[in-house]
């Protein structure tokens, strides 16, 4: 998404009693849905989001340059109203006019009457100090000292142990930003972006202030640290699955064999296809790898989980889909579930469930209900393939906020009919599904993808380097042809002919 | 006779084509990234870029042929003679350079590769009969209806289609980077704008899955609303729709 993270605010429009009028016209016209008629954060379409539109009636406000507490400046609003804020519902309004924009913040502003009682609020001002590995490094131990992980996990991945507990006074979770995924950052992703974050916390929420805990150095430190743990999603339309030259193909999802094949993340939205829709999904993106060789092909599909508590029938899980056929032309089947022209194949895995679930998931191979082979023909028409044609073997563990599934099968089955059977160098159509336990998901509420491909690539066959000596000699004769009758008749002037 | 110069007009003219090549290949997704602005390059398609480069070295060859002094000139750099050193260093280079360029080509034309493939598909397919003879119940009401309609359909629009379609109507909600057919950005001319709100009326009631196969049903992401909406609640949504993107639909024509 095109977002303007501009820092310069231009000229402030006066605040005048006819601003605030005019301001309240565009906020009736354009954000009162979410924001709510009396900016209280409950507008009709509030229901379909999470994180929740902010209350205006409360200094909720998150993103500021101001210290912990204290309401934003009118610059502050003035960029958010601008650049919308990452990983919300919230857009960008740069697209309407830098008056309407001065306007409507200062109508937003009247429903607080803290803008009015408090002083303005003092700037806490953001320099620039470059990155360097010692920086990183002592930004990593501060991470530990201060107890980020308590909230962002070990590793970043918004799995803390507190996370998990720390719930709104509207009874939903406070959840710490998954740091790894750098679409997500609310207020950019900038490294003066992150130290401001860090230097003011985000008011209302558990993510404080560090401003008195922390040297100006030492946020610098942790803000790199936090920066190097960023990532832009890595994504592709074609899964390239490797020959492997071993003996056996990895099963296990910590196998190193797996850094040999080549990882593509794939973005996720809520199922939104069918009633019941899921509109605010918790796993936004998923990493797929595969490996083949002469006999079989395995996935190793990879997600952020903040969590892998869940109930008993809603369990954390992935699932592969294919068709059932390879396509001969464009037509496929129905990316979300297939439809009655089109079946498709699934493979699922489930978490395994039972009392006392513990941190990690040791799931027992081959036990029926931790993974499946279905076919569908749509969300109504799904059935499980009988004992004798489940093929698909599958093992998951959760480790520091982040599942890690293998799914693995022989490229051909005898179910021909209900198995997707894999040949080497074709595109085969795949889509992705994750459910998210903890976040109540099950069944259609899922996060889901489009259709991509994965492709077996052939190893590259020894005739090309026959046909590549060819062309070299017949480029070098070629060559050599023409530069032999260009000396032998060099280009001359008619004139110098003559 | 030829001043200095134009002796190394083959090695500028051959300059002139591999920067045309360096700027198709690495320097226009960027600027379009920029002009379109997309969160990605927008790497140009090999055809269009294969169709550039014929044309670049035609443009070479005719720029080298325009007086017979330049094509001798062109020419003559690949015979021997008293030039300056970097000259037999450059006409090494081509030597070896060009069989090299040939192999090249047919190695890349030979490997195995798993190109995504072309996905073409017809935008605005046709609308159907049943659809085309609907009219918005709403359209010839009153103006104080008609703004209470437009009022109902806006919460109704950001509640339902904002997800994927934005709180602007203009394809950037925050699932819409999510499907791999983006959802369509009504504020844009060439789309909304350019059809009747029956048109309308039958994307939203039978989605995705109601389009004819040239556009591929099955990698759209509109589902189909007819079990979940009212037929009231899609003329409102089509009216704040239009709205929200700040489009009118287009008139039917009269038939006089």
């Amino acid at each position: 998404m095109f977002r303007t993270y501009r820092r310069e605010v231009p000229q402030k429009l006066a605040e005048t009693p006819e601003a605030v009028v005019a301001g309240k016209k565009v906020y009736e016209k354009r954000c009162w849905y979410c924001h709510g008629i009396e900016g209280k954060g409950d507008g009709p379409a509030a229901v379909t989001m999470f994180p929740k539109p902010r209350n205006f009636t409360r200094n909720e406000y998150k993103v500021r340059s101001t210290a912990f507490g204290s309401v934003p400046t009118d610059e502050d609003l003035f960029r958010i109203i601008t650049s919308g804020i990452e990983g919300t519902a919230m857009p960008f309004w740069s697209t309407i006019s830098e008056t309407e924009r001065w306007q409507v913040l200062y109508y937003v502003k009247t429903f607080n009457e803290q803008f009015k009682k408090d002083a303005p609020p003092k700037v806490i001002p953001v320099g620039s100090v470059p990155s360097t590995p010692e920086s990183i490094q002592r930004g990593q131990e501060l991470f530990k000292e201060m107890k980020c992980y308590e909230c962002h996990g070990e590793d970043g991945r918004g799995n803390g142990p507190l996370t998990v507990a720390l719930q709104t006074e509207w009874n939903l979770p406070y959840r710490a930003r998954d740091l790894s995924k750098g679409w997500n950052f609310k207020g950019g992703n900038t490294i003066e972006d992150i130290y401001r974050t860090i230097s003011t916390g985000f008011n209302e929420t558990p993510m404080g202030s560090y401003l008195e805990k922390l040297s100006d150095e030492d946020r610098w430190h942790v803000a790199h640290y936090v920066k190097s743990l960023a990532k832009d999603m890595a994504s592709d339309v074609v899964v390239k699955v490797k020959l492997f030259e071993g003996e056996e193909l990895p099963s296990e999802p910590l196998d190193e064999n797996w850094s040999n094949a080549s990882a593509v993340e794939i973005p996720l939205a809520g199922q939104i296809l069918v009633s019941p829709r899921h509109w605010a999904p918790t796993i936004d993106a998923i990493q797929v790898r595969a490996l083949y060789n002469s006999n079989e092909i395995a996935f190793l599909l990879e997600w952020d989980d903040a969590t892998n508590r869940q109930e008993e029938i809603f369990r954390d899980a992935v699932s592969l889909q294919f068709p059932t056929k390879i396509p001969e032309s464009l037509k496929k089947p129905y990316f979300a579930m297939g439809d009655s022209s089109g079946s498709v194949n699934l493979w699922s895995w489930k978490a395994y469930w039972q009392e006392g679930f513990g941190a990690v998931v040791e799931a027992p191979e081959n036990e029926q209900g931790v993974v499946s082979e279905l076919n569908a023909k749509g969300f109504k028409n799904v059935t499980v393939q009988p004992p004798e044609s489940q093929n698909v073997t599958g093992k998951g563990i959760y480790q520091k906020g982040r599942w890690k599934a293998v799914l693995k099968r022989t490229l051909n089955t005898e179910d021909v009919k209900g198995d997707i059977q894999f040949e080497i160098g074709k595109l085969i159509p795949v889509a992705f599904a994750v459910w998210d336990g903890s976040n109540s998901d099950v069944n259609g509420q899922k996060s889901v993808s489009s259709w991509y491909y994965v492709s077996l690539e052939k190893p590259v066959p020894k005739t090309v380097f026959v046909y590549v000596l060819i062309a070299l000699i017949m480029g070098a004769s070629v060559e050599m042809w023409f530069i032999a009758r260009l000396r032998r008749f060099p280009p001359k002037l008619e004139e110098q002919q003559e | 006779m030829a001043n200095k110069r134009n002796t190394f007009l083959l090695i500028w003219v051959i300059t002139a084509v591999g920067c045309l090549y360096g700027f198709l290949k690495y320097a226009s997704p960027k600027i379009f990234q920029m002009l379109m602005a997309k969160d990605h390059p927008m790497p140009t398609p090999s055809t269009l870029m294969m169709w550039y480069m014929i044309m670049g070295v035609l443009a070479g060859l005719v720029y080298a042929t325009t007086s017979n002094q330049k094509f001798i000139d062109f020419l003559s750099f690949l015979l021997p003679g008293h030039g300056p050193f970097i000259k037999s260093f450059l006409q090494k280079i081509l030597f070896v350079g060009f069989p090299l360029l040939v192999g090249w080509f047919v190695y890349t034309w030979a490997i195995p590769g798993a190109a995504s493939p072309v996905e073409l598909r017809i935008q605005h397919p046709t609308l159907p009969q049943d659809f085309e003879k609907l009219e918005n119940p709403f359209r010839q009401a009153d103006a104080d209806t008609q703004r209470k309609c437009i009022e109902e359909g806006k919460i109704l629009f950001q509640t339902y289609c904002r997800p994927c379609h934005g709180s602007k109507a203009d394809g950037n909600g925050p699932f819409a980077n999510s499907f791999r057919l983006r959802p369509i950005n009504f504020q844009d001319p060439g789309t909304i704008a350019t059809v009747v709100d029956n048109y309308l009326f039958w994307r939203i009631k039978e989605g995705g899955p109601g389009l004819p196969s040239e556009s591929t049903p099955w990698d759209s992401a509109m589902p189909s609303w007819k079990d979940d909406l009212k037929d009231d609640d899609v003329w409102k949504i089509i009216m704040g729709e239009y709205d929200t993107a700040g489009v009118m639909p287009r008139q039917r024509e009269k038939l006089e």
